[in-house]
C-alpha cells in the first residue's frame, strides 16, 4: 500500500502539472459546471414565484437558491470523465502502457480527477461566492448538518468516481460505446435530483431514485447541508447508504476489472 | 540459435543448478513459450447499405488466428529478433509475453511468472517499449514522467539518480529533459521512451519497433544503446522491427513469423542457408557483350548495360564464376549473399510454408518450417 501511495502522490503531482498546463480549458469546464445549476435555479425560482405560497415541493426561492448552490459544489466534487474517456483510451492504444505498470490504472485516473478538482477550486470558489451573493440562498442547516454535509459531499465524490469507473469498464467489452458517459451523466442528472429536488418528482420516480445510487451522489449531500434532513437518524442512514454504495462500487470494480483485463484486446497497438 | 544451457556440455545432473542474477537456475530459459495461441473474433460484413442493415439482425463473425501454437525458448541475456510482415503475429506474441493479452491457448513463463497473471512482481521486472505508443505525459517535460516512473516502480532514490544520470549521458538527453514531450522531435521522444523504459532496470525487455520513424543516424544510436544495455545488465531482449538493419545489428538469433506461425528459428547467418541457399554474382563488364546466354548460368536478376546480376545455387557459385571469368571480359566480379530482406520476403511469399508447417519447436539447432527452404 505504501508504494501505491507513493505512486499516487507522483500521479497527483503530474496531474496538477497537466491541469495547470491546460488552465484555460479547465476554466471553461469549471464554468460549464456552474451554468447548469444556475439555469435550473432560475427556472425553479420562477416556478416557485407562480405558486401562491411561493413554494414548490416545500422549496421557496431561497431554498432553491441554497439547493442549486449546493448542486454547484456537489457537481464539482463529483465530476469524473472516465465514462467518456475509457473507450478512447482503449481504441487509441493509450491504455496499453498504463496496463503494463505494476500499479492499477485506476490510481492514475483518481489522481488526475483529484488534481482537476483541486486546481479548479481557484476558479470555482470565487464563482460560488459570487453566485451566493447574487441569489442569497436560504440555508437552514445547523452546524451538525453542515459538518455531516461536508462528509457527505466527500463520500459522494468518492462513490461517483468508483461507480463511474465501473461503468467506464464497459468499454473493455465495447470500446465504441462512447455514449456510455452521456447516459450515465443524464440518468444521474435526473434521478440524482440535479434537474429538480427529488421531492418535486412524481412518487413513482422518487421511489426508483431511492433504489439507484444517484440520489446519494447528489440530492442527499445537498439536502443534508442546507438543512432539509432534520433527524440525525436520517442523516446517518444516508451516510451509511453512501458508504454502502462506495463499498459496492469498490467490490464491483475488483470483480469487473479482473474480467476486463482478460477481455482487453489492445486494439490498434 | 544459442542452445539451451543444458545442452552446452555442463554436467549438472548431480549438483543443484547455479543461481543466476534473477534468482533463477541458470539452466532455465528466461522465456519459455509452449504452443501459445491467440485468436480474435472479428465482425465482418460486405460494404454497402443492405449488408449494413442485415448485419443488425444477423452479425457474422470471423475467427482470426493471430498466433498459432508458437513455441520457443529464450535464454538469459539473449537478444532475439522477431521478423515478419504486418499482421504476422509478432506484436500479439509480445503483448502476451508482457501480460497485456490473455492467450486463447498454450502456456508461457517469463522470469518464472505467467505473464497474463500480471503480478506486480512480474511487471516490475519487465519493460515493453512500443514504438508507436507513448508512455510519457504528453504535456509535461519528460522529467515528470521519469519521476512518476520512479514512484510506480519503487526505484530507490539513489538508484534512480544514478540510473537516470547514466541514461541521460548515454542517450544525450540533457537538452530535451525540460522540454514538453509534445514539442520533441520523434527521435528525441523515442530516446525519452527508451530512457523511461529502462529506469527500473528491467531483466526482460520487449521492444516493439523501437526505431520506427526515426532517422538512420538515430536508429544506429538506439541500436548501439540497446546492445550496450544488454551487455552491461545481461537483459534478455525480444525485438520486433521492420528495419532489417535493427535485426542484423543486434540479433544473432531470429524468429521469422508469418500467419501466426514460426517459419524459422535460428541463427541469422543460417537463415540464408535454410531459406535461400543462393549466391548473387554481380558482374561489371569491360566491353559490351551480345548474344551471351546469361540465363544458362543462373537466374538473371538484372541486366543493365555492362552490369549483370545473377542468382545461382550456392553449390555451383564457384563453377559459374570460373565459367563467367573465362567466357567474358570481366572488369569486376563480386559474389554476395542475397540481401536478408529478399530472403525473408521469399519465405513470406511461400504460402505453402505458412499453411503446412508445424510450429517450430525450440531446439539446440536451427529450426525451419517444412516447405520454406525449397523455394527457388
Amino acid at each position: 500500500m505504501t508504494h501505491v501511495l507513493r505512486a499516487f502522490g507522483a500521479f497527483l503531482r503530474v496531474g496538477i502539472g497537466t491541469m495547470i498546463q491546460y488552465r484555460g480549458e479547465i476554466l471553461l469546464w469549471a464554468i460549464w459546471g456552474l451554468v447548469n445549476p444556475a439555469v435550473l435555479y432560475a427556472l425553479w425560482s420562477a416556478a416557485a414565484q407562480t405558486h401562491e405560497n411561493g413554494e414548490v415541493a416545500g422549496y421557496g426561492r431561497g431554498e432553491f437558491a441554497a439547493y442549486f448552490f449546493m448542486m454547484m459544489i456537489v457537481g464539482h466534487m463529483t465530476t469524473a470523465w472516465d465514462t467518456y474517456e475509457m473507450g478512447y483510451l482503449i481504441r487509441s492504444g493509450t491504455m496499453s502502457p498504463k496496463l503494463l505498470r505494476p500499479v492499477l490504472p485506476i490510481w492514475e485516473a483518481l489522481a488526475s480527477n483529484l488534481a482537476y478538482k483541486l486546481v479548479t477550486l481557484v476558479f470555482v470558489v470565487p464563482m460560488w461566492i459570487l453566485f451566493a451573493l447574487i441569489v442569497r440562498p436560504a440555508f437552514h442547516g445547523a452546524p451538525w448538518q453542515v459538518a455531516l454535509g461536508v462528509v457527505s459531499v466527500l463520500l459522494a465524490g468518492a462513490m461517483n468516481f468508483v461507480i463511474g469507473y465501473c461503468v467506464a469498464l464497459i468499454a473493455f467489452w465495447s470500446p465504441k460505446l462512447d455514449a456510455t458517459g452521456e447516459v450515465f451523466f443524464g440518468v444521474g442528472m435526473f434521478f440524482g435530483g440535479r434537474f429538480s429536488p427529488l421531492a418535486a418528482l412524481p412518487p413513482l420516480l422518487g421511489s426508483i431514485a431511492s433504489l439507484l445510487p444517484f440520489r446519494w451522489m447528489f440530492a442527499f449531500p445537498a439536502d443534508l447541508t442546507i438543512g432539509r434532513i432534520n433527524h440525525p437518524y436520517e442523516a446517518f442512514a444516508g451516510l451509511a447508504m453512501q458508504t454502502a454504495w462506495l463499498v459496492i462500487g469498490i467490490v464491483a470494480f475488483r470483480l469487473i476489472w479482473r474480467s476486463a483485463v482478460k477481455r482487453y484486446t489492445a486494439v490498434s497497438g | 540459435m544459442t542452445p539451451p544451457a543444458t545442452h552446452r556440455g555442463h554436467p549438472r545432473a548431480h549438483s543443484p543448478p547455479p543461481i543466476g542474477p534473477d534468482n533463477m537456475p541458470l539452466s532455465m530459459p528466461q522465456i519459455a513459450v509452449n504452443q501459445l495461441s491467440k485468436s480474435f473474433k472479428v465482425a465482418e460484413r460486405e460494404g454497402g447499405f443492405m449488408p449494413a442493415v442485415r448485419s443488425v439482425f444477423r452479425r457474422k463473425y470471423k475467427q482470426v488466428q493471430a498466433v498459432d501454437a508458437v513455441s520457443f525458448t529464450v535464454e538469459p541475456a539473449e537478444i532475439v529478433g522477431f521478423l515478419g510482415p504486418n499482421g504476422a503475429g509478432k506484436t500479439t506474441t509480445l503483448k502476451m509475453l508482457s501480460g497485456l493479452l490473455h492467450p486463447t491457448g498454450g502456456t508461457a513463463t517469463v522470469l518464472g511468472h505467467t505473464p497474463w497473471r500480471r503480478e506486480a512482481a512480474y511487471l516490475q521486472r519487465i519493460s515493453m517499449l512500443m514504438g508507436q505508443r507513448s508512455q510519457l505525459a504528453w504535456d509535461l517535460p519528460a522529467m515528470d514522467s521519469f519521476m512518476v516512473h520512479a514512484a510506480v516502480y519503487r526505484i530507490p532514490a539513489a538508484q534512480y539518480k544514478s540510473t537516470l544520470d547514466e541514461l541521460v549521458a548515454l542517450l544525450e538527453l540533457e537538452p530535451v529533459l525540460k522540454k514538453q514531450v509534445r514539442t520533441l522531435s520523434l527521435g528525441e521522444r523515442m530516446k525519452c521512451e527508451i530512457c523511461v523504459s529502462l529506469l527500473h532496470r528491467p531483466s526482460v525487455l520487449f521492444l516493439d519497433e523501437p526505431t520506427i520513424g526515426v532517422d538512420i543516424t538515430m536508429q544506429a544510436r538506439i541500436r548501439e544503446f540497446i546492445r550496450a544495455y544488454n551487455r552491461e545488465h545481461g537483459a534478455t531482449i525480444i525485438l520486433t522491427s521492420h528495419y532489417m538493419a535493427d535485426v542484423t545489428a543486434l540479433c544473432k538469433r531470429i524468429i521469422v513469423i508469418d500467419h501466426g506461425r514460426i517459419l524459422f528459428d535460428g541463427e541469422l547467418e543460417r537463415l540464408s542457408d535454410r531459406l535461400a541457399p543462393f549466391k548473387v554474382i554481380k558482374i561489371d563488364l569491360s566491353a559490351d557483350v551480345t548474344n551471351y546466354d546469361f540465363a544458362a548460368r543462373g537466374e538473371v536478376l538484372s541486366s543493365t548495360g555492362r552490369k549483370v546480376e545473377l542468382r545461382v545455387p550456392k553449390g555451383s557459385a564457384a563453377a559459374v564464376t570460373t565459367r563467367l571469368l573465362s567466357d567474358l571480359p570481366v572488369l569486376d566480379l563480386t559474389i554476395e549473399d542475397p540481401p536478408i530482406e529478399d530472403v525473408i520476403g521469399r519465405a513470406f511469399l511461400d504460402k505453402s510454408a505458412a499453411g503446412s508447417a508445424p510450429a517450430a519447436s525450440p531446439s539446440n539447432s536451427d529450426t525451419v518450417a517444412a516447405g520454406a527452404g525449397g523455394r527457388t
